[in-house]
């Protein structure tokens, strides 16, 4: 496949850039036939059948303006105590609700979202990512990023199927992913992300051991989280994620692209994301408003191909029924009176916030931590992945001594596929931390390691 | 406003849940209170759907009522489980009914394994989807005593508790308020009453089963929306209990009217061609058309041309290959004249239809 990257974007924002890469896509025919998703499926999603009010619909093509419609569960609105409200922005701009967008909010929406926020997001990742398949790509509003996940990994799973993840791997779908049973293939990551040659060997292992003679034991999927991964704060070069995407194609498996922290990426020039690189319908993709605009609403979305989108949407119709219409609404009436621009300007400002916590976390980790830990630059997101040389195993260090000097830290056992086993490693966050409180903290981190690397030495 | 943009707790904003715990104290006063806990859901089906996710494995065995909410279906149907299907009537689910499709297991055979057998009863005891029917107190108890026999778990969906006709009083009362064994999961809405847009319910049990729930939570939604959790709570602190009982009255009163015009209506138009039972709650009309085996051709094929359109009564059916008789109205939404016309188109259509199939 051929794709030219070329001629970045400059979006010239408040004397700063945020470069977009404009994707070349050389010429249509070069796009490879349709993809066989059914093989992707589980049981769990291979029987899962559309609902009755699906079916119902499709009957109701060209509805006439008369039709008497007494087939609906939904409830009367009028009797909704809520009436119209008006929220402050913090620069000052009102978003005001009026009854008829309050009683929007207040009702049953669409399953797939609330249709102008959907535009919304139409547009903003045709923006960004220009996806090279866009007329069979569908986006479902989620509830939070992760619901739409965890709902792939449902549809995706079956006990004993084959799943790539990255060493370290955001500790949060291992909850999901581990109840359903997959074994797992992790590989390691440097400064550049996931290592693209320990990929190539392990998915040729696999193939070699498994691949060959047990054709049920698919090789499903691989997770990643490309941007400011959390917990190891990497993002892959642009290298590393199109030799992984030309693996995915090789050995035939789809890429579950998790970019909550898109946004929150320091360089000015954005890897293309594996969406933009998307041209054989591989990527189900994971965004989320949950570090620019608000965690607590629950608002995420997925973007991917038709056919897996809407298993998910089914999914969601039997759960939870499409996310809070109030929390959709407000995202939508911010974006109506932003733009893409005044949005784009935000996560910026959200973005350059984050790089200042991060650079006074490592001032306060050099001048404490040199000799104990040692850490890569985040390149994004919120956190700072340490490793104690002098230390085998974190947890106890963390959990039982840490915290009686009132500092806790995340022991990075969590983040592997082998929980079971001790680790190095710890994660600190440094989104909600002021630049004093995080010199202080790893003031008494520092204490904490000696401490514990004297108690090793006594226990020796 | 801070609350309402941040993460929260997985089982609920704290305020909130106070506030329900209270209200569950008051309206159900559960025996074992103190072994029970309560998680706000993105609303009453997300809980559910948790909780059966919770027991059921691929192929096991599920009792339910029958005809069966749509959504539960839904939920339950990727399992591929094997129903138990009891059938209900004008009262609800029939205790006979119900003892009768367990009767292939002994109790005592089957009370204590892990797999293979019936663990789970679901039902939606008052102003059932679609039948618009109550199960009545006596019948409550027999029930009970029969998932008592042979240990199964509960799961009382309730979203219409609050749209019950009549005194809070004289609402028979919750599978919770008798679960002295602490079988019993219940599943509560505000969407009927408050906002189902704001997508916000709530799940009272026994702790170890909740706990599972909030487990599950934590690696999917997280948790229900914040800035609803806020506005609901609020609500409360301005309304009080009885401030928001009152407004459910003022909800049922509403669906009331709506009831009266529909029945009205039905009297009009469908005596003689339907049988239906008055609804006690809710918003549905289940009705049957006795000269029509099947109501599921009639209604997606021909219905339109009438301009009227209900759903099929084998849309609830747990076997969805069974012929089905009924079809469900729903009178939340529709005004008293366009019922009128409603219910008019619908008798032409009826009538149409049995001359077709005298043909």
């Amino acid at each position: 496949m051929v794709l030219g990257v070329e001629n970045k974007i400059k979006l010239d924002v408040n004397d700063t850039a945020l470069s977009l890469p404009r994707i070349r896509l050389v010429s249509a025919p070069l796009l490879r036939g349709r993809m066989d998703y059914s093989r992707f499926l589980s049981t769990n999603a291979k029987t899962r059948k559309p609902s009755w009010i699906t079916q119902l619909r499709s009957y109701l093509a060209n509805p006439s303006s008369d039709i008497l419609w007494l087939a609906g569960g939904h409830p009367d609105a009028s009797l909704f105590p809520f009436k119209e409200t008006t929220i402050t922005l913090k620069n000052g701009q009102e978003i005001h609700l009026n009854q008829d967008l309050m009683a929007t909010s207040l009702q049953y929406g669409p399953i797939e979202g609330h249709t102008p926020l959907l535009k919304y997001l139409a547009d903003l990742t045709q923006k960004l990512h220009s996806p090279p398949r866009w007329s069979e790509t569908r986006q479902l509003v989620t509830v939070g990023g992760q619901d739409g996940m965890a709902k792939a990994f449902v549809m995706l799973t079956d006990p004993g199927d084959y799943v790539v993840v990255p060493e370290p791997c955001y500790a949060g779908i291992f909850s999901e992913l581990t109840s359903l049973n997959p074994h797992y293939l992790p590989v390691e990551e440097d400064e550049e992300g996931m290592r693209s040659d320990l990929l190539r060997s392990a998915l040729a292992r696999w193939k070699s051991e498994i691949g060959e003679t047990h054709s049920e034991k698919r090789l499903k999927f691989m997770y990643t989280n490309p941007s400011g991964s959390n917990p190891s704060g990497t993002n892959m070069s642009e290298k590393r994620r199109r030799e992984i995407y030309a693996l995915a194609c090789e050995y035939d498996f789809l890429i579950l692209e998790d970019d909550a922290y898109y946004f929150l990426q320091f360089q000015d020039d954005f890897p293309p994301s594996f969406l933009s690189l998307d041209t054989e319908g591989r990527v189900l993709r994971f965004d989320s408003f949950s570090k620019t605009v608000s965690a607590g609403l629950r608002v995420g979305y997925v973007t991917g191909p038709e056919f897996l989108v809407e298993k998910i949407s089914q999914h969601i119709m039997a759960t939870v029924m499409g996310g809070s219409s109030l929390s959709q609404v407000l995202v939508t009436e911010l974006f109506h009176m932003w733009g893409l621009e005044g949005f784009l300007r935000h996560v910026k400002e959200v973005r350059d916030m984050y790089r200042r916590r991060r650079d006074a976390a490592l001032s306060a980790a050099e001048k404490h931590l040199t000799g104990l830990c040692e850490w890569r630059k985040p390149g994004g997101g919120m956190f700072l992945w340490l490793k104690v040389p002098k230390v085998k195993d974190t947890q106890a260090m963390l959990l039982e001594r840490g915290t009686k000097k009132s500092i806790l830290l995340v022991p990075g056992n969590g983040f592997t596929t082998r929980p079971e086993l001790p680790c190095q490693y710890m994660r600190a966050s440094y989104s909600t931390v002021l630049p004093e409180e995080m010199d202080k903290a790893f003031q008494i981190l520092a204490e904490v390691i000696r401490d514990e690397i004297q108690l090793n030495n006594e226990v020796k | 406003m801070t609350d309402c943009l941040q993460y929260g707790p997985t089982a609920g904003y704290p305020p909130l849940v106070k506030k329900l715990k209270s209200l569950t104290e008051r309206l159900h006063a559960p025996p074992r209170w103190a072994d029970t806990d309560l998680i706000v859901t993105a609303g009453s089906q997300d809980g559910l759907c948790k909780a059966l996710e919770m027991m059921i494995e691929p192929g096991d065995f599920v009792v339910t009522q029958e005809p069966c909410y749509t959504g539960t279906l839904s939920i339950l149907n990727p399992f591929e489980p094997r129903y138990v299907a009891v059938k209900c009537d004008h009262e609800g689910m029939n205790p006979k009914a119900l003892k009768e499709a367990l009767s292939q297991w002994k109790p005592e055979e089957i009370r204590d394994v892990k797999t293979g057998v019936p663990k789970v009863l679901y039902i939606n005891p008052n102003a059932c989807n679609p039948t618009g029917v109550s199960v009545g107190e006596k019948r409550r108890r027999e029930i009970y005593d029969i998932a008592s026999e042979y240990n199964l778990i509960i799961l009382e969906d309730d979203p219409y508790y609050f749209v019950q006709f009549g005194n809070l009083k004289d609402f028979p009362p919750s599978f919770l308020s008798m679960d002295t064994e602490g079988r019993v999961l219940r599943f509560d809405s505000f969407s009927k009453v408050l906002s189902s847009g704001l997508r916000l319910g709530y799940v009272t049990g026994p702790k170890p089963l909740v706990e599972r729930i909030v487990l599950h939570k934590q690696v999917s939604i997280l948790h229900a929306s914040s800035m609803s959790q806020v506005l609901i709570s609020e609500l409360f602190e301005m309304w009080g209990e009885d401030g928001f009982l009152k407004h459910t009255e003022a909800v049922q009163e509403f669906y009331l009217k709506q009831r009266e015009a529909m029945l009205e209506a039905a009297e009009k138009h469908l005596t003689g061609l339907c049988e239906w039972a008055v609804p006690t709650g809710g918003m549905f009309l289940w009705l049957k058309v006795p000269g029509v085996s099947e109501t599921w051709e009639m209604i997606l094929n021909r219905a339109l041309k009438k301009d009227v359109i209900l759903v099929p009564g084998r849309a609830f059916m747990c076997d969805p290959t069974t012929p089905c008789s009924y079809m469900r109205a729903a009178f939340s939404i529709v005004t008293p004249e366009k019922m009128e016309k409603g219910l008019k188109n619908l008798s032409d259509l009826i009538r149409e239809e049995l001359e077709l199939q005298k043909a």
